[in-house]
Order: C-alpha cells, then sequence, then structure tokens
C-alpha cells in the first residue's frame, strides 16, 4: 500500500477511552482499542495494578503489566475518594468508551456504575468485564484465568486419552480471550451508536468467552451430544489430524476434506490408501481412526520429521514442528508478517509483546510502549474542572 | 428494533472455523451474509459429529443464518456472477490465496481495489501469513497451536504431544476478524472509504501470547509460570474427597494482595500450615500458580481429602479467594450461572425444530442480537442469489450449463 494511502492512527482513530480496570482482562481491552488507534487513558487505584509485581519483572516491572497496558497513558486517581471520583466523571464525559473490571458491587460502592455515568454522559459505551457475569448466583465470585479454565469445562478438553483433565499451564489466555470478545462487543456499541446516536451498556464475562472460544465443542456438544474430552493432540472432528512420532521428532499433521486427504496417501506413498473403503470419508476415517493409526503411524516412524514436511508442502498436507520462544521470536514468517512487536521502552529495556492481530492496509494502528504508572496524571488531570490528582506521579 | 448491521452484505468465501465464526457472529447482529463453496463444499459439513440428517454439527453453528452459493466444476465461469456479488457487498471474508481469487476473477476485489466498489471492506485469513516464506502454505488449527509453541504448556517432557482441546486458534480469530469487520465498518462511517485487513491463525495465537511474549524477553530472574510453564508438570488441580478443585488466594491489587488465606486455613481446621514455613502468609506462593505450588500440593491435598469438592469451593470464596472445580463442557452449560447470563439459547430451525445455540458472548443494554436458526445445504440458494446478482431466469441456467454453478438437487 502507498505510504500517502496510510493514516496514521487505526480505524479508531479519534475515539478517547478511559480504562480503570487491572490485571488482565480488562486491560488487555483497552490495549485492543489502542491498537486499533484509540486514545487511552488508564486509571491506576494508589497501590497499583497488582501486575506491576507478578514475576517475572524486566528491570523492574512486571512483564505482564507491560505487555498488557500498550498504546496507554497512565494516571493515578484514588476512586473511593470524591476528588478521584469527580476527575474520572470529568474524564468521562470526554470519552466514547469506559472500561472497568471490579469484582460485583465494587463499581456500584463507587458510584461509578453505568446508571451513574450516564447522566454525565449518554454517548458513553461502558463496557462492564466480570467473571461470572453480574447476575446469577456467582455474580460476586472472584475468578481468574485458571478459575474459569475450571469451571466452564475448558481444562476438561486437554489431556491424554483417558485422562480427566489437564490445565493448559499458561496463564492468561482465557483473559485475553475475554478481552478480544470485549472488544468486538465495544465495536458493535460503537458502530450501533452511529445509528443511534446513544451510547450503551455492554457485558462480557470470562464465562462467556471460555464458552466462545470453545464454540466448535460446544456446538458438537449442543448438536450432537458429544461431550468434549482429552484426545491427546487427536480432535473429535477430523482424522487423520494429530502428532505423530517420525523418526527423529514429533510431526503435526491434518486431512480435512477430500483432496486433502488423496494428497496426504501421495505424501506417504501408499495410493491403495486412497481407494480404501473403511477410509473413503472423512466420518469413516474418524469412525476407523485406531485401524488408520495402526496402518499410519510405522510408515511415518521411519524417516525424519523434514521427509513428511516436504512430502506434504509438495501434496498440499499441513504439517508443522512445535516451536518454542527462542525458535519462533526471530523466525522470518512470524518477523515479516510482525506478529509479535519489539518495544523500546525508556525504563525497562527492550521487550517483546504480541502483535497487531490485524493489519488494516489503510489504517494500520500500531502497538507502542505503556507509559509509567502516575506518568501523565498531571496532564490528563490539567484543564478539567475542580480536580485534584489523588495519588502522585512516579511511584512506581 | 432494527437490526444493527441490518443494510451490512457480507459474502464469504471461507471454509473451517475463522471466516464462518466472523460471518455468523456478523449475521447474529443483522448482517446478511451468502456463503460461496466450491468443490465438494465447506469440510466442515462433514466434519465428526453430525446431527439427524447428516450436516455436521460445528456446522451448523459456524454457519447460521447464512445463505449458500455452490459454485460448479468450472468455478472460473462463475466470475461475472463473483464480481456482480462483489460489486454489491459491503464485506468480502476469503480465506482463498491470490492464486484462487484470480483464477475466479476477483482479485482485485480481494485487494480491495474493486473499480465501482471503493467502500468493500475485505478481510483475509490464511494459516500463517500474508507474506513470508510460508505466506502460500497449509496450515491448520493442530500446526499453528504446536508453531506457536502452545503445545508446550500441556503435557510432560519425553511424553505424546498434546494439543488444547478447543480450537483457539481458529476461534480466536474468528473473533478477531469480526472485530476487523466492525473496526473497518466504523472507520467507513468516517471517511467513507473500505479497505483490506489481513489475520492469520498463526498471528492470533501469538498476539494471544503476549504476557509469555513479554515474560521470556529478558526477565530479571526466570522464575513464575510464565517462562516456567513449559516446563512443570500437568496441571490437574486439588485432589478433595471427590472431584478436582482449583484455588487461588493473593489478590490482584498492590504488591501483597488481598488477605484471606490465613483465615480459610483455620475456617478449615488446617491450622498446622501457619506453622509451617513452607506456606508465606498469604498464600500466593502456594495456591493457584505459585511458585512453591509442586512442593506443597500434597500438603493440602491430606487436609482436602475431607472435604467435597463444593464445599471446599465455598470455603475459599467465602474468604475473598477464588475456586472452582473442574467441570466438564456439558455441566458447566448446565450450571445455574451459565443459565442465568442466557448463555445458551433455543432457535427454530429449517424444519420448524427448536435447537439450542451458543448465544452472542456480551449483552447489551440497547439491542439484542438475534440469533439465525438455519445453517444452508449446499448450494440451497443458488438460483435466488444468481437472480438478484442480475442473473435471473436463463442467465441463471446459463450458468448451471456452463458449470459455474452447482445444479440444484446434486
Amino acid at each position: 500500500m502507498a505510504g500517502k494511502e496510510r493514516a496514521a492512527g487505526g480505524p479508531l482513530e479519534g475515539i478517547r477511552v478511559l480504562d480503570v480496570s487491572i490485571m488482565a482482562a480488562g486491560p488487555w481491552t483497552g490495549a485492543l482499542l489502542g491498537m486499533l488507534g484509540a486514545e487511552v487513558i488508564k486509571v491506576e487505584p494508589p497501590a497499583g495494578d497488582g501486575t506491576r509485581w507478578v514475576m517475572p519483572t524486566q528491570k523492574g516491572m512486571g512483564t505482564n503489566f507491560i505487555s498488557m497496558n500498550v498504546n496507554k497513558r497512565n494516571t493515578t486517581l484514588d476512586l473511593k475518594r470524591l476528588e478521584g471520583r469527580a476527575a474520572a466523571l470529568a474524564l468521562l464525559r470526554t470519552c466514547d468508551v469506559f472500561v472497568q473490571n471490579f469484582r460485583g458491587g465494587v463499581i456500584e460502592r463507587l458510584k461509578l456504575d453505568y446508571e451513574a455515568v450516564r447522566e454525565v454522559n449518554s454517548k458513553l459505551v461502558y463496557c462492564s468485564i466480570s467473571g461470572f457475569g453480574e447476575t446469577g448466583p456467582l455474580s460476586k465470585a472472584g475468578c481468574a484465568d485458571p478459575i474459569m479454565q475450571a469451571f466452564s469445562g475448558f481444562a476438561r478438553a486437554n489431556g491424554a486419552p483417558g485422562e480427566g483433565l489437564e490445565a493448559f499451564r499458561f496463564t492468561g489466555f482465557i483473559d485475553l480471550t475475554t478481552a478480544a470478545v470485549a472488544t468486538e462487543a465495544i465495536l458493535a456499541a460503537l458502530l450501533e451508536r452511529e445509528q443511534t446516536g446513544a451510547g450503551q451498556k455492554v457485558e462480557v464475562s470470562m464465562l462467556e468467552a471460555a464458552l466462545e472460544i470453545q464454540y466448535t465443542r460446544i456446538a458438537e456438544l449442543l448438536g450432537a451430544g458429544l461431550v468434549p474430552c482429552p484426545r491427546g493432540s487427536a480432535s473429535p472432528a477430523a482424522a487423520p489430524d494429530r502428532a505423530y512420532a517420525a523418526l527423529d521428532r514429533y510431526v503435526f499433521m491434518t486431512v480435512r476434506g477430500e483432496s486433502e486427504w488423496q494428497g496426504f496417501c501421495a505424501a506417504i506413498e501408499q495410493p491403495g490408501l486412497a481407494s480404501d473403503s473403511r477410509f473413503a470419508t472423512n466420518a469413516l476415517r474418524v469412525e476407523n481412526r485406531d485401524a488408520l493409526d495402526a496402518l499410519i503411524e510405522p510408515i511415518l516412524r521411519a524417516r525424519p520429521a523434514i521427509w513428511w514436511l516436504r512430502a506434504c508442502a509438495r501434496h498440499g498436507v499441513a504439517a508443522g514442528l512445535a516451536y518454542d520462544f527462542e525458535t519462533f521470536r526471530h523466525h522470518a514468517q512470524i518477523v515479516e508478517n510482525g506478529m509479535i512487536a519489539r518495544l523500546h521502552t525508556p525504563h525497562w529495556g527492550e521487550i517483546s509483546v504480541g502483535g497487531l492481530p490485524w493489519h488494516f492496509s489503510r489504517t494500520p494502528g500500531a502497538v507502542r510502549a505503556p507509559a509509567q504508572p502516575g506518568e501523565n496524571t498531571d496532564e490528563i488531570l490539567a484543564g478539567l474542572p475542580g480536580t485534584v490528582a489523588a495519588g502522585h506521579a512516579g511511584d512506581a | 428494533m432494527p437490526e444493527m448491521l441490518e443494510s451490512v452484505k457480507v459474502i464469504e468465501l471461507a471454509e473451517g472455523g475463522a471466516g464462518p465464526l466472523a460471518a455468523a457472529r456478523l449475521a447474529d447482529l443483522g448482517a446478511a451474509a451468502i456463503k460461496i463453496e466450491t468443490g465438494e463444499g465447506d469440510w466442515m459439513r462433514g466434519a465428526v459429529p453430525s446431527m439427524p440428517g447428516g450436516m455436521g454439527a460445528a456446522f451448523f453453528h459456524l454457519n447460521r443464518g447464512k445463505r449458500s452459493l455452490a459454485l460448479g466444476s468450472r468455478p472460473e465461469a462463475a466470475r461475472p456472477l463473483l464480481r456482480a456479488l462483489a460489486a454489491a457487498a459491503d464485506v468480502f471474508v476469503t480465506d482463498r490465496d491470490d492464486a484462487e481469487l484470480e483464477r475466479l476473477g476477483v482479485a482485485d476485489a480481494g485487494d480491495a481495489r474493486l473499480p465501482g466498489n471503493p467502500r468493500l471492506i475485505v478481510v483475509r485469513l490464511s494459516p500463517m501469513g500474508r507474506k513470508g516464506p510460508l505466506a502460500g502454505a497449509k496450515g491448520s488449527e493442530l500446526t499453528v497451536q504446536a508453531m506457536a509453541g502452545y503445545t508446550r504448556y500441556l503435557g510432560a517432557q519425553g511424553e505424546p504431544p498434546l494439543r488444547l482441546g478447543a480450537d483457539v486458534a481458529s476461534m480466536g480469530t474468528g473473533i478477531f476478524a469480526a472485530q476487523a469487520v466492525l473496526a473497518a465498518l466504523y472507520r467507513r462511517k468516517r471517511d467513507g472509504r473500505g479497505q483490506r485487513v489481513d489475520l492469520s491463525l498463526l498471528n492470533s495465537l501469538l498476539s494471544m501470547k503476549s504476557i509469555h511474549l513479554a515474560a521470556q524477553s529478558d526477565p530479571d530472574v526466570y522464575s513464575g509460570p510464565r517462562v516456567g510453564g513449559a516446563n512443570n508438570p500437568p496441571e490437574r488441580g486439588w485432589k478433595t474427597a471427590d472431584r478436582p478443585i482449583f484455588f487461588q488466594f493473593g489478590g490482584s491489587v498492590g504488591a501483597e494482595g488481598r488477605a484471606g488465606w490465613a483465615a480459610f486455613v483455620r475456617d478449615a481446621g488446617m491450622s498446622r500450615l501457619l506453622e509451617d514455613p513452607r506456606f508465606d502468609q498469604n498464600g500466593r506462593t502456594t495456591t493457584g500458580h505459585g511458585v512453591k505450588v509442586h512442593e506443597v500440593r500434597e500438603e493440602y491435598e491430606k487436609e482436602f481429602a475431607r472435604f467435597p469438592a463444593e464445599t471446599l469451593v465455598s470455603l475459599v470464596r467465602k474468604h475473598a479467594g477464588n475456586a472452582a472445580v473442574y467441570a466438564r463442557a456439558d455441566e458447566a452449560l448446565a450450571h445455574p450461572q451459565t443459565a442465568a447470563l442466557g448463555i445458551v439459547q433455543e432457535v427454530t430451525t429449517r424444519e420448524g425444530a427448536k435447537a439450542k445455540v451458543r448465544a452472542f458472548p456480551a449483552r447489551f443494554s440497547g439491542m439484542t442480537p438475534q440469533l439465525k436458526g438455519s445453517a444452508p445445504l449446499l448450494g440451497e440458494h443458488n438460483e435466488a442469489i444468481a437472480a438478484e446478482a442480475g442473473f435471473p431466469g436463463r442467465g441463471y441456467s446459463d450458468l448451471v450449463d456452463s458449470g459455474a454453478l452447482r445444479a440444484a438437487g446434486r
């Protein structure tokens, strides 16, 4: 795309966001809106967002905090005090989006609930993020990523065949899923505002997000009564679709439709398999997957993974290897597509965070380093009527 | 109340999970979606398990609310029809590569440069990205999970690799793709112009790995679950008298976190842990993903053996900790909390039957997404779609005869 065609900001340039959330699900919502070009102001309580102390740190700052608060300016406000609340309301008069994820009941005590905030800005899109939702028996229960992995069935779909469960030892995935869903919902509400002129409240829970990321498994459950369970590296939907031991290491392979099946049989040099009636359709291959695996396992084990990668590539079959941070961070595919963003921060050095998930041709947006806690308090509050900073800048 | 995306026309030339989920959610918000299929159709039609009648269950849920246009044995003959559809569309979602779009005569549309439709928003999906050495390569949910390092956080070293049971790469990309469309529609309201947006399964998983990428960059100390998780043993929670639970104390504000652990320990009759130097006094290091979890798990489990899981969960919550029983997805759906949020809704299918579907994942005070109840048969709407695009009657017959469209009843 020609340089003159590209606007500097993202598609949400001109949108202003007040983000009083802490930890991950709320903060990454603000971060995504910032990556889309919105101006985002993070408000931290005087005690600080707890992620600043979550291990590991880099030059003293929690890496969790850095990654979840990109594209934000930062101000400290004590929302429990009258002047802190007044400052927040004054800011909200100038904002398009509000993001909060306090435990159930807290935002009402702070008198920053939707009814109160709508009084000062009826055009505001008010996004409230919770663990279990705002109604129901668990609406006041605290939540966190591994809690929702357990509650939602997410963990019970992982593990070796026959095992009961295995949690994803990758903290924050459900948090970030929640943020992605919240951003989808906020965008829908911003678009609706274009037609009606009115803002609205948007409620997103980690429970809804955890069930959205399981959409296909939930579909199989609702549509055909199949309860998700651990299947090793295999999937319920297609076969072959799992990791196979090659001579030297595991290779991950997937066959879906009929053309891929024909390609797979060619790649493993088994033309007879392609006409074997036991494996003629995906449904039959799933039904007879043990017999199929018994045939192909010894074939795959006889040659190194690289052989199968080349053979699969020649025949249009998906195949790959498992990587880790050190083997993918400089991978040309990942670098050229900007999937990881390298940030130069004034205080914490160079740090890698997730890249933009979307690449807009005309309004690309960017990932930018977060401000330090309290760094922008004075400039943000300057000019707001009748407010003073409740915390002080630079208390990190 | 009119639906919010009522005037938005979406054409989807995509299969599998990501593109279809995005278009299905846009349809829930009111968009009119046409699904274009080639060859044998979306492979998900034949995915296991299937519903009565043979349609893949996941296909039904991913393609509710769409009409289907099935191209025939000579798809290149459908170029005039496809160009007419693109000219009238607001959104074009596709997972086809440049060569395939060229063959179908819509390469310019695929690059958001269709003459006469500068408002077109194009979402391009690929396994591993638009550029780079693997730009055209095949990929899948599984291969991308492995490549993004996700499989490292399951299982144990020396054991066969595992995948996440949820299709996180494709569903995550579906969510990001819906965002891309909504954000580009918002921008179009400002300046009247569409644009191209590129997404990939691999990119989505790395974007969602942000916490872990940051943790591994240049940590002061190589410590904590965000760097150690890949080397830890399988995480199966804490055993109780019946089912396993996960629990954590700590908290989200300030350096010290919330109190509660000591009171929980006393309330549960486990006061001996207060004297044990391996336990800190707020539970941060020995619960949740704390650094001493593996060291002292058995100490908790000796005590937890006296309690049913639900009792322990209540006790933890009473003292401001977080806890949950490891539930199956069917138990999660049946839970009163899930019911209270309306997460599963009933819709009416084409046959007039009732079907349960996953509701839109957010609630709005000012609008209600209208969940659609029917997914199309392959090519079900060929004639109607052709007629609307300017090929009625004889024009439609010619498209069928030339092999541009799949003949009805096949």
